[in-house]
């Protein structure tokens, strides 16, 4: 059936989890695009039986004029699935930026077509751009502050990283006192906790 | 927020600015359309903070009592986050609307020149992402990023079959009246009859429900506010 498989497509979508990208599914998009080529052959071959009989292709309501209007319409409706799909993928990886930064880890990276790591890198860009004309770091400070300084515990080896107030020797599981925009980037990114009392 | 941000700050005598901050940055965060951009205010506020921070390391130096110190730092992270958020959200509804705002002069005006190089920048990214995506692989006629076909017509509404998103302007926000406001000011859609059957009006200080379009005026003129 027409469509269906488009369909399938933002199925896919939308049934994955919140925010999170599955890999790009190469194979079912060049399957829907290639369901847009027939179609247009489909349109044009009925058009052209039109013109052979001599019929006006604007008033004449034959078989075949409806068969082209078929084939439009799922035409058009194939698009709208296609760029709803990329669409909605673009929404979350601009998030990512948000979250995670200027540099994805691979196992995002590896979810994403070429276009979109093109894209990424693009948006990524603009972004430092605009910040960098404001002069002001947009990606920290994303909850309302309660307290400067939060106590975090660390999970990762960062070692020794010079914070805006000092210097500190961030080891593994080490806990510390920290300015909240110090900590921030590093919460995000998963290599810190904060410890809530 | 509330508790140590009104009396406070005025006694610290350099913020000033917080509280029309915080209207801009409420309203912004709930009207479903970009707003005009606080150009003034927020050169104000940026000053100010940066005024704030010197006076912080200056006291830091001098070794002032750390509760001192901490309570300015702590009055200065939440102005600092007002300011973030408040850019952040016109952000997002920038890049939500993107291709919506570069075709509506009126809209674009709103925003300020960094704001404007930034969804010139994304919507050319963006379109390049979706030609090489979609777009160029489909046929002729199908290849428009703002129409889903290059014949189709305006419908009777004027509106054309676009594929651009935007902003809903009819839905329903939660604003407050600054002052009395009368029946003659709301915006009625002019076919719309039953926003017109209603009759309006508004105390000062009252809260109503209402379809954003019918207050888009006044608020702008900053006679209601969204909460």
């Amino acid at each position: 059936m027409y469509g269906r498989k488009a369909c399938q497509l933002v199925k896919e979508f939308a049934t994955s989890e919140k925010e999170q990208l599955k890999p790009f599914n190469d194979d079912l998009f060049d399957q829907v695009i290639k369901e847009c080529d027939s179609h247009n052959l489909g349109i044009q071959s009925s058009v052209r039986k039109m013109q052979d009989e001599g019929l006006d292709t604007q008033t004449t309501r034959n078989a075949d004029f409806n068969g082209a209007v078929i084939h439009h319409l799922s035409l058009v409706r194939n698009k709208r699935c296609l760029m709803a799909y990329i669409y909605n993928r673009a929404v979350v990886i601009r998030s990512l930026r948000w979250k995670l930064g200027r540099v994805l880890p691979e196992e995002i990276v590896k979810r994403l077509s070429n276009s979109e790591k093109e894209y990424f890198k693009a948006y990524s860009g603009a972004l430092d751009h605009y910040m960098n004309d404001i002069n002001l770091d947009l990606t920290v400070d994303m909850v309302p502050p309660k307290d400067p300084y939060i106590q975090v515990r660390v999970l990762d080896d960062i070692g020794e990283v010079l914070l805006t107030d000092r210097s500190a020797n961030l080891a593994r599981y080490s806990m510390h006192f920290l300015k909240r925009t110090d900590a921030e980037p590093y919460i995000s990114q998963g290599l810190m906790r904060e410890l809530l009392n | 927020m509330t508790s140590s941000s009104s009396d406070p700050v005025d006694n610290f005598g350099t913020l000033s600015d917080v509280e029309p901050l915080k209207r801009a940055w409420r309203n912004e965060k709930a009207a479903p359309e970009i707003l005009r951009f606080e150009e003034q205010l927020i050169n104000r506020v940026s000053e100010q903070i940066q005024l704030m921070e010197e006076t912080v390391d200056h006291f830091t130096e001098k070794g002032t009592d750390p509760l001192t110190v901490s309570l300015y730092q702590m009055d200065l992270d939440r102005t600092q986050f007002l300011l973030r958020s408040y850019l952040r959200i016109r952000l997002q509804k920038i890049e939500k609307c993107m291709f919506h705002v570069l075709n509506k002069t009126e809209l674009y005006e709103r925003l300020s020149e960094q704001e404007k190089i930034f969804v010139q920048r994304s919507a050319e990214d963006f379109k390049k992402h979706l030609d090489e995506s979609v777009l160029l692989h489909l046929p002729d006629n199908y290849q428009s990023i703002l129409k889903q076909f290059t014949a189709s017509q305006e419908d009777k509404d004027g509106k054309e079959d676009g594929m651009v998103p935007e902003p809903p302007l009819d839905t329903f926000v939660v604003c407050k009246a600054r002052d009395y406001i009368g029946p003659s000011e709301f915006q009625g859609n002019s076919n719309d009859s039953l926003t017109m059957d209603l009759p309006l009006e508004m105390e000062r200080d009252d809260l109503s429900f209402i379809p954003y379009r019918r207050i888009q005026k006044l608020l702008d003129i900053g006679k209601v506010d969204l909460v």
